[in-house]
């Protein structure tokens, strides 16, 4: 997958740019404030139709004074080239696939992956389960855009049922409609992220080990906390009804509870992922370092794990990442990153000197909202 | 021109229904006033008549202009399968098909506890009496749950099902999949996954 060309439009502080970058390596340098993470934010909005900042509103992303943004791609994916325009304004997005307006915005997801690793990914590890929680969706989502109809099924499922359990007096042959559609989403779900667990721990155990230590052996283990006892991954894999049973035994199990909470207190939406360094808790154990170490791994083993299941490679962003690594962590992630056969980056830094990169790359210099290649 | 002018009073009466806009408010009120007398009169009765004379059908809920709607007094239409429907308008895009000879029953909305919408709220329990009431005279057999495959349009047939499986009543549910004369390939994923997953045999 790549970038081919970029143009946006009144976005953010950008009146008018325009970015040819290399296949390989993309270095955006500048001061801070000039615009660099939003010419990353662009990138991620071209393929998820939403930005990575949570405060970003439509306004927001509009230049001061103008009526509309415009950000327009092409992209190469599998020898097909295609046009991607996102259009802003400031009541909606609109999104155009090859100059055709896109109905299902399902149906556009999955046109450009991109993996981004900026300084508030921190929280992934060190906030949060929903952050956890989001980091392994996000991941699923690259691979199968449908999860995120699915997910989102699941959300509405699962509102209406904490809904009905706050009422005085509950229904129930209605409370078991949902108990139904709960199980058969949430098994759903639950199932997803078990296979993606499984698979990308191997992945990220060996990234983990290449790019910083041969002595670290990096865990990841899926944990639903509402169950009591750990779960058997291998059964719950081959054996649909094996996670179905389970949710319907914990809800059956939790009645009193939830109807004295008035909310579900089992499911997926209550999971969480435990990230362990040599078998101690990252969380609890590691030093910063380590932690801001581990995401990026974390991020990197994504893109390797999709390349090898899925053989395509999303594009990677690295927002200012030098300055959260220390310099032989840095030196690593490069060598990992020349090694690599093939593969698009997008870094931004304040200094060129951090990026520790000579071959196969394009530097830009960002000013005052001005994108040239030098 | 302040609010009270007449010409302004039409342009926001016109801005209250769907799909219009300022713009063409303005240009209705200003086509009304071009036309002869008799253009405007035409409008307003047929709108007070429609407010006053059309209700619900007392057995299926249809919107009609008498106390029982045109389908369910045609003796040619077979009693023994209803179509639960949402809207009128689905009703109306079923009889587009000239397919199904059978009874509806229009439901006026879908649960939805989220939106604070009970089982109570809509047309439900109209028709769980008029089955129960016309079962033997009807030989009711079927009830089609044609409701939308959205969380709330299942949820909805989902409950019809609780309630009418132990009346002795078939429920069934309408196919969702890849339209007719349409290309796989553009098919969209969600809808294309659940085809498969709901795939018969041949």
């Amino acid at each position: 997958m790549q970038l081919e060309a970029i143009r946006l439009s009144d976005f953010r502080n950008f009146e008018h740019v325009e970015v040819v970058p290399h296949e390989r390596f993309n270095i955006l340098t500048g001061a801070n404030g000039q615009g660099k993470t939003n010419f990353l934010e662009a990138l991620y909005l071209l393929s998820a139709v939403k930005s990575f900042r949570s405060q970003a509103t439509n306004a927001n992303l509009i230049r001061f004074g103008a009526d509309e943004a415009l950000l327009e791609a092409r992209i190469e994916r599998g020898g097909h080239e295609r046009k991607v325009r996102l259009e802003i304004g400031p009541r909606g997005k609109k999104i155009y696939l090859n100059d055709q307006g896109v109905r299902n915005i399902a149906d556009f997801f999955g046109t450009l992956n991109v993996v981004v690793f900026g300084p508030d990914d921190i929280g992934v590890l060190k906030g949060s389960p929903s952050r956890r929680r989001d980091f392994i969706d996000r991941a699923i989502f690259n691979a199968h855009p449908a999860f995120g109809t699915e997910s989102m099924h699941y959300d509405a499922v699962l509102k209406n049922r904490n809904a009905l359990l706050k009422e005085p007096k509950i229904d129930g042959s209605l409370l078991s409609v949902y108990d139904d559609q709960f199980i058969e989403w949430g098994a759903r779900i639950l199932r997803r992220r078990l296979d993606f667990t499984e698979h990308f721990r191997p992945v990220l155990e060996r990234t983990f080990h290449a790019i910083f230590s041969p002595d670290y052996h990096a865990g990841l283990t899926y944990e639903p906390t509402w169950m009591e006892g750990t779960i058997d991954v291998e059964r719950a894999l081959e054996q649909d009804s094996f996670v179905e049973t389970l949710l319907a035994e914990s809800l059956r199990r939790t009645d009193d509870e939830e109807r004295q909470r008035g909310y579900t207190v089992v499911g997926p939406h209550r999971d969480d992922l435990v990230a362990t360094l040599n078998g101690r808790e990252v969380r609890a154990f590691a030093s910063q370092g380590q932690t801001r170490a581990f995401i990026l791994a974390m991020k990197i083993a994504e893109i390797t794990y999709l390349e090898e299941r899925y053989h395509f490679a999303p594009i990677l962003l690295l927002d200012d990442v030098s300055s959260e690594l220390d310099r032989e962590r840095n030196r690593h992630l490069f060598d990992f990153l020349k090694n690599r056969q093939s593969g698009q980056v997008f870094i931004t830094t304040t200094h060129r000197d951090h990026i520790l990169l000579d071959d196969d790359l394009r530097v830009f210099q960002v000013r005052e909202g001005n994108i040239c290649s030098i | 021109m302040s609010s009270a002018d007449p010409i302004s009073k039409l342009v926001n009466a016109f801005r209250k229904l769907p799909g219009i806009g300022e713009r063409t408010a303005t240009r209705l009120a200003f086509f009304v006033l071009n036309e002869p007398e008799e253009t405007s009169r035409e409008l307003a009765e047929a709108l007070l008549e429609v407010r006053q004379t059309v209700g619900l059908c007392k057995w299926c809920c249809n919107l009609t202009d008498g106390d029982e709607c045109k389908i369910c007094t045609d003796a040619r239409r077979k009693r023994s399968v209803i179509c639960v429907v949402e809207r009128t308008q689905d009703l109306r895009a079923v009889e587009r098909t000239g397919d199904f000879r059978g009874l509806y029953h229009v439901l006026h909305g879908l649960i939805s506890p989220l939106d604070g919408v009970g089982p109570d709220d809509i047309h439900l329990r109209e028709l769980l009496t008029r089955v129960g009431e016309r079962k033997k005279e009807d030989q009711v057999e079927e009830i089609i749950a044609a409701t939308s495959p959205s969380v709330d349009g299942e949820a909805t047939a989902l409950y019809l099902q609780r309630l009418l499986e132990p009346m002795g009543l078939k429920v069934t549910r309408i196919a969702s999949g890849v339209p007719i004369g349409g290309d796989l390939e553009y098919t969209d994923r969600v809808t294309l996954s659940r085809a498969l997953a709901q795939r018969r045999q041949m």
